[in-house]
């Protein structure tokens, strides 16, 4: 208890001991209390009139001079107010400095709703949308922007990468939009003008495309040629090693332009991959077959189905990605090694894995070995003849059909690559025996 | 308090089910925009694949329209919306059959273009084709923007675009003509083009169509077969 509530507290206790003594001096008691109490009462509606009159209209007034108990409690009202405009004035200094730095943000900035109902924009984001200020705001941002492909991504709600959409509006502008949630269920949507790189990655997929077509022609006429001097009986010995060295090499440079084809028609064709059924226990079978006929030294390759189930998917593309997945191991492995291909299902979906038991690959080179021409051991990986391109297209591949690659290696212990199929991309055998 | 309650959650409700078919619709809007964008690409580039897949593709239109038009019946039998919510579902059913029109005739381009694309390409390379399909893509994206902001407005300016769609159909017809009388082995291909450009200027009519629904939400009137000066000056007199 402080100060004022003693004294206040006293004073009201002196007032009331002075009507009792003057009651008991001078008589009628009750008079005397009654008179004290109304005193009391008086005193403190006037203070409280006071205040509500300060208080209805204070931005004008100054505030009532009344001291004592009521002094402190204006006192207090005071300090709030002040403490309050401070705040105030601080959040909308904030809020225009915010506003400044957005408008020059070089990204679209789209705050929404937990419902995609749009909040607020900046300066960027309106002029790559096509957006109007305050009419579109409570609108939701897949009414707007109508593009199916963009409508799925939010629906799906995988929001680790962006998704490119052409926007119509802007004719031709293509678009990286990128929804990363925040808060409580708000969703923050940034948009970027990737025009002029995806101009210029199509002009690289259709140079390489291009390139690669237009050197099969000269290089199927010198394969021919090689194929009928190797075969010509007047040939001198000296001539047969360098012949064949050239007629591998040809292959190898056939096989190279091949890869390069098979990729660039993989990230030419949309983003998703078709909805086909496609029986990988057969496909696994045939492709283990191959593998058997073609290699050249014994090893043992075992398969192990354990379900029946289906693929959604494109069959040449996965065909693709599981012949180089095995081609891999066996290139990878030396004789007397195991090479175990196996196909699964369970919650998580399907699975795909090639285990050997082959050279392995340093952990350092992981990350890196689906990238393009990447060699963990330059020398060796030429030898084997491989064109470096496997990889890439197994992972191009997968990702047409939402599957991952997940590849667990040591060195000179040997590889396990397992492809991660998500569950709507699984056809479950049991539909398979109704149908 | 209680009844207050109640209708408040039943107008709730009746709100999210309002936008909920409005976002259906706008939504096959989009996808009809871009089966419209393939087939006219289609036929330019001369992709008889893209041609065949948005043909195939029409089907989801016509599915999108179905079951938005089961969604409007339910609303109708269960919520019985008067004034302003009857309007929008109203122009709800009218709008998706017109989007569902556009879709066939694009699913029409479409297939002409898998068609053209095994014929000799003219020199212009369908310049003319793919400039009036950019303007009618165009108006169809402007006539769904309008329905999504509900702009009177924007809906008239989008109407009027209508006009200078149909000269340029004239003046590819007449070019075809043209064409046809200078060198009668391209009548067949300039009746596939000139069958294509009729297919867009449909398309424009339907876009225009789609406008007036949303003038007809908006305000209430029906302003179909009426001058669009009129409409404009209808709107200003009304302080929008």
């Amino acid at each position: 208890m402080n100060f004022t509530w003693s004294f206040a507290l006293a004073r009201a206790g002196v007032a009331f001991g002075l009507a009792l003594i003057a009651g008991w001096v001078f008589g009628g008691m009750p008079w005397w209390l009654a008179g004290v109490i109304a005193a009391y009462l008086c005193y403190h509606l006037v203070n409280l009139f006071r205040l509500n009159r300060w208080l209805a209209s204070r931005a004008l007034l100054e505030p009532p001079n009344t001291g004592g108990l009521w002094g402190d409690i204006i006192a207090q009202i005071v300090r709030l107010e002040r403490r309050k405009r401070y705040h105030k004035q601080r959040f909308i200094r904030m809020f225009r400095e915010f506003r400044r730095s957005s408008a020059v943000m070089p990204d679209g900035v789209i705050m929404l709703t937990r419902t995609r109902e749009i909040q607020w924009f900046n300066r960027t984001a309106r002029r790559l949308l096509d957006l109007k200020p305050k009419l579109d705001v409570g609108l939701r941002i897949d009414n707007l922007i109508r593009v199916p492909e963009f409508v799925r991504y939010l629906d799906e709600g995988r929001f680790d990468a962006p998704v490119v959409v052409p926007v119509h509006a802007n004719g031709g502008t293509m678009l990286a939009l990128h929804v990363v949630p925040y808060g409580e269920g708000g969703q923050l949507l940034f948009a970027r003008d990737v025009t002029r790189q995806s101009q210029i990655e199509a002009l690289r997929t259709d140079f390489v495309a291009n390139a690669s077509h237009e050197l099969r022609t000269p290089l199927t006429v010198i394969m021919g040629y090689l194929d009928t001097l190797a075969d010509d009986p007047a040939l001198g010995e000296a001539w047969r090693a360098p012949l064949a060295e050239m007629r591998r090499q040809a292959e190898r440079m056939n096989a190279i332009l091949h890869d390069l084809l098979e990729l660039s028609r993989l990230e030419a064709t949309g983003a998703r991959a078709g909805d086909e059924p496609v029986d990988v226990g057969g496909l696994l079978s045939l492709l283990r077959k191959d593998a058997v006929a073609s290699s050249p030294r014994p090893r043992e390759i075992t398969l192990s189905l354990e379900s029946q189930a289906q693929l959604r998917g494109a069959a040449a593309e996965l065909e693709s990605a599981f012949s180089n997945l095995i081609q891999n191991a066996v290139r990878y492995t030396p004789e007397g090694g195991r090479i175990n291909i196996r196909w699964w299902t369970d919650a998580a979906g399907g699975h795909v894995s090639v285990a050997d038991t082959g050279i392995g690959i340093p952990a350092e080179h992981l990350p890196r070995i689906t990238e393009r021409f990447y060699r963990v051991d330059r020398g060796r990986s030429r030898a084997t003849g491989g064109s470096g391109l496997g990889l890439a297209i197994v992972k191009h591949a997968l990702q047409r059909h939402g599957a991952e690659l997940e590849v667990v290696s040591e060195e000179g212990k040997g590889s396990r690559f397992t492809c991660h199929f998500p569950p709507d991309r699984v056809i479950a055998e049991t539909r398979r025996a109704v149908g | 308090m209680e009844t207050a309650d109640l209708s408040h959650h039943i107008s709730r409700r009746f709100n999210a089910d309002l936008e909920g078919v409005r976002t259906q619709v706008l939504a096959m809007g989009g996808f009809v925009e871009e089966q419209l964008q393939k087939a006219v690409t289609a036929l330019v580039e001369g992709d008889s694949g893209l041609g065949e897949a948005v043909a195939l593709d029409d089907r989801k239109v016509n599915d999108m329209e179905i079951s938005i038009d089961e969604e409007c019946s339910r609303i109708l039998a269960t919520r019985a919306p008067t004034a302003g919510d009857l309007r929008v579902i109203v122009a709800i059913i009218k709008t998706i059959t017109d989007l569902e029109r556009i879709g066939d005739e694009g699913e029409k381009i479409a297939y002409i273009a898998g068609r053209l694309a095994s014929m000799e390409r003219p020199t212009d390379k369908y310049r003319e084709i793919k400039h009036l399909g950019r303007q009618v893509e165009q108006m169809v994206h402007g006539a769904l923007d309008a329905f999504a902001r509900m702009d009177a407005q924007a809906a008239v300016r989008v109407a009027r675009e209508d006009r200078s769609v149909d000269e340029e159909y004239e003046s590819i017809q007449r070019q075809c003509i043209t064409f046809m009388m200078e060198d009668p082995r391209t009548i067949r291909r300039a009746l596939d083009v000139m069958w294509v450009v009729r297919a867009l200027e449909r398309i424009g009519d339907h876009a225009k169509n789609i406008c007036e629904y949303v003038i007809y939400m908006v305000y209430g009137k029906d302003v179909r077969h009426t001058q669009l000066d009129e409409i404009e000056r209808d709107l200003a007199a009304r302080g929008a």
